[in-house]
């Protein structure tokens, strides 16, 4: 039998989709283990406690644990995470071209898609366990009360941010690769920061109505909020806010292999 | 096994493929034409990374364009050199067959054996920004061949080795060649490369592609009396080329005259030798200033020229 009969004999979901996924996700994690990365990540999990430990060195009577709350969301599961996806995510297909390796995953059964699935997996775990720490030494350096519980919802709100916009940012990444890190800037920008404070339909489709709504349900703030700021949440029960951001994740990862599947790149050495 | 029809890519205003139309079998055939001819467009084609502007390509009798079932029995080993340089030959490998859709123990296994058999066993846990061309030109081989394709496409394989690597290289592939004679399911080798002599060396059927036309097919000896059967020039510098014309125009095989310039005269021959030695002595004759005389263009790029031209049916 030769290796094609044994593939065809077994082409199940775990070899035809599981497993290059998977080798993709590990190779890309592999790749991430290097000093500029790791650096980077260093970075990433110190800069919140350093912010944290200047504002507290600020205020002598104590940071107000609401207060603490809001700026350790603001930078840990939105500044860290936009940061890290943009290092992880938005180079999935340029980093490939780049490197010469692109024709050899293009010419895999499977590869386009293994390569956008398995580096938004990558990057999934790489910005979430970034992010995750940022938020534990945040809390512990701003002495925020009761600090267990808050470090829980801080890493929901961190995987649900990364699950979500990393997906957001495979659009620019497939449809621009070499200008994607701008490209995914400006969807960031103008999507997540944008629309996403618009009190309207179009902030339903945003992953950041969904992390502050949720924020706001599982820290007990919903009676506290003035008016105006109610306008800026959707007061939904907590599953369908999570249910959301998986939903648009899906809907944006399955358009971006879509585009993929399509993309040519015309062999430069020739052109 | 693979066919393309009419088949043209084009990209914005540049043309990389225009209009083939061609049949391959099983077996090693060479695809060879100078830089920028096409091949690579025209292998992009065949290994389904590109979509043909019009026309139609059939691998296995099916589009090969992201086609998984196409792709899972094609193996490519790309001209551009492998810049992944964290990985090891071992990982890099291993990786490329995963993604062919074996297991991560069935792949180890085979990126393992495959290393070993071009020459890579020793060096395979080493990064491969520690490795020589060489040995990475034998990383990205072992990586097209370890899921043991049937159709190994290879793109300026040799491109930049020493002779050593090369030589091992040549005899790597053809050894597959050979194998692929022998396998109980008909396999292809398709190697493009600008040098004749490396495609030569497979013993490969032969298709030479110039501004993305296919102008030639057959065996290197068909190709070669092909291009023999074609005048060749012969260039003459003088201050009288009009007069030198005059003289020889009644000698036997010369078949054409140009004239370039006010002091060039360019005679199409399938005789060159008699023509120049008749050139000599008419000069001497008649006293004639000479400054130069050339040989037509022997090598591949003139090669190729020549039959640009007789496939456009000039001087045939």
């Amino acid at each position: 039998m030769t290796a094609t009969d044994a593939i065809h004999a077994d082409a199940s979901f775990r070899t035809a989709v599981l497993s290059p996924t998977l080798a993709v996700m590990s190779f890309q994690l592999g790749r991430l283990l290097s000093r500029q990365r790791l650096l980077l990540a260093g970075l990433g999990v110190l800069f919140p406690a350093a912010v944290m430990l200047a504002v507290r060195r600020t205020v002598a009577e104590g940071l107000d644990r609401d207060l603490a709350v809001t700026m350790i969301y603001a930078l840990v599961p939105e500044a860290v995470c936009m940061l890290g996806l943009l290092v992880t995510m938005c180079p999935a297909v340029a980093d490939e071209l780049e490197r010469g390796t692109w024709i050899h995953i293009a010419v895999r059964p499977g590869g386009r898609r293994a390569l956008l699935v398995g580096t938004y997996l990558a990057a999934v775990i790489w910005t979430s366990a970034v992010a995750i720490l940022a938020a534990c030494l945040a809390v512990l350096v701003a002495r925020v009360p009761r600090p267990l519980p808050l470090i829980g919802i801080l890493a929901v709100l961190v995987v649900l941010s990364t699950l979500g916009r990393a997906a957001l940012f495979a659009l620019p990444a497939v449809i621009l690769p070499k200008r994607a890190l701008v490209a995914s800037v400006a969807v960031a920008l103008v999507v997540e920061y944008l629309a996403g404070f618009i009190p309207a339909v179009i902030n339903q489709a945003t992953v950041s109505l969904r992390l502050r709504s949720l924020l706001v349900e599982w820290m007990g703030w919903r009676q506290k909020l003035p008016v105006e700021m109610q306008m800026l949440i959707d007061p939904q029960p907590a599953w369908v806010h999570i249910v959301a951001v998986f939903g648009l994740a899906a809907v944006l990862l399955v358009v971006a292999v879509k585009i993929l599947d399509f993309r040519q790149f015309p062999p430069s050495v020739e052109l | 096994m693979l066919s393309l029809t009419h088949v043209t890519k084009v990209f914005g205003s540049v043309i990389g493929v225009n209009d083939v139309t061609v049949e391959l079998g099983a077996g090693a055939h060479g695809l060879l034409g100078p830089n920028g001819a096409g091949k690579t467009t025209l292998l992009g084609l065949i290994t389904g990374q590109l979509r043909p502007t019009m026309g139609q390509v059939r691998v296995f009798g099916e589009h090969p364009f992201a086609n998984p079932r196409v792709l899972r029995r094609i193996g490519f080993c790309p001209a551009a050199d492998l810049l992944e340089r964290r990985a090891t030959p071992r990982e890099w490998v291993r990786y490329l067959v995963q993604l062919s859709g074996f297991r991560r123990d069935a792949a180890a296994e085979r990126a393992d054996r495959e290393l070993d058999r071009v020459g890579l066993g020793e060096a395979m846990d080493r990064p491969l920004s520690t490795l020589s061309k060489g040995m990475r030109q034998r990383a990205k081989l072992a990586g097209a061949m370890a899921h043991a394709p049937d159709l190994l496409v290879l793109d300026e394989p040799f491109d930049g080795l020493d002779p050593v690597a090369r030589h091992d290289l040549v005899g790597l592939v053809r050894r597959w060649a050979v194998s692929a004679d022998t396998a109980e399911v008909p396999r292809t080798l398709i190697v493009a490369s600008h040098l004749l002599h490396e495609v030569e060396a497979l013993h490969a059927g032969l298709a030479v592609i110039l501004g993305g036309r296919l102008v030639a097919s057959g065996t290197a000896g068909e190709i070669r009396d092909m291009v023999d059967a074609m005048p060749s020039e012969i260039r003459i510098r003088c201050d009288t080329p009009r007069r030198l014309a005059e003289l020889v125009c009644s000698t036997d095989g010369a078949e054409g005259f140009r004239f370039e310039g006010d002091d060039l005269l360019v005679v199409a021959t399938r005789q060159p030798r008699a023509l120049a030695e008749r050139i000599a002595s008419v000069a001497v004759e008649e006293r004639l200033a000479i400054e130069e005389v050339a040989a037509g263009d022997r090598s591949l790029e003139g090669i190729f020229g020549r039959l640009v031209r007789l496939h456009r049916g000039v001087g045939s």
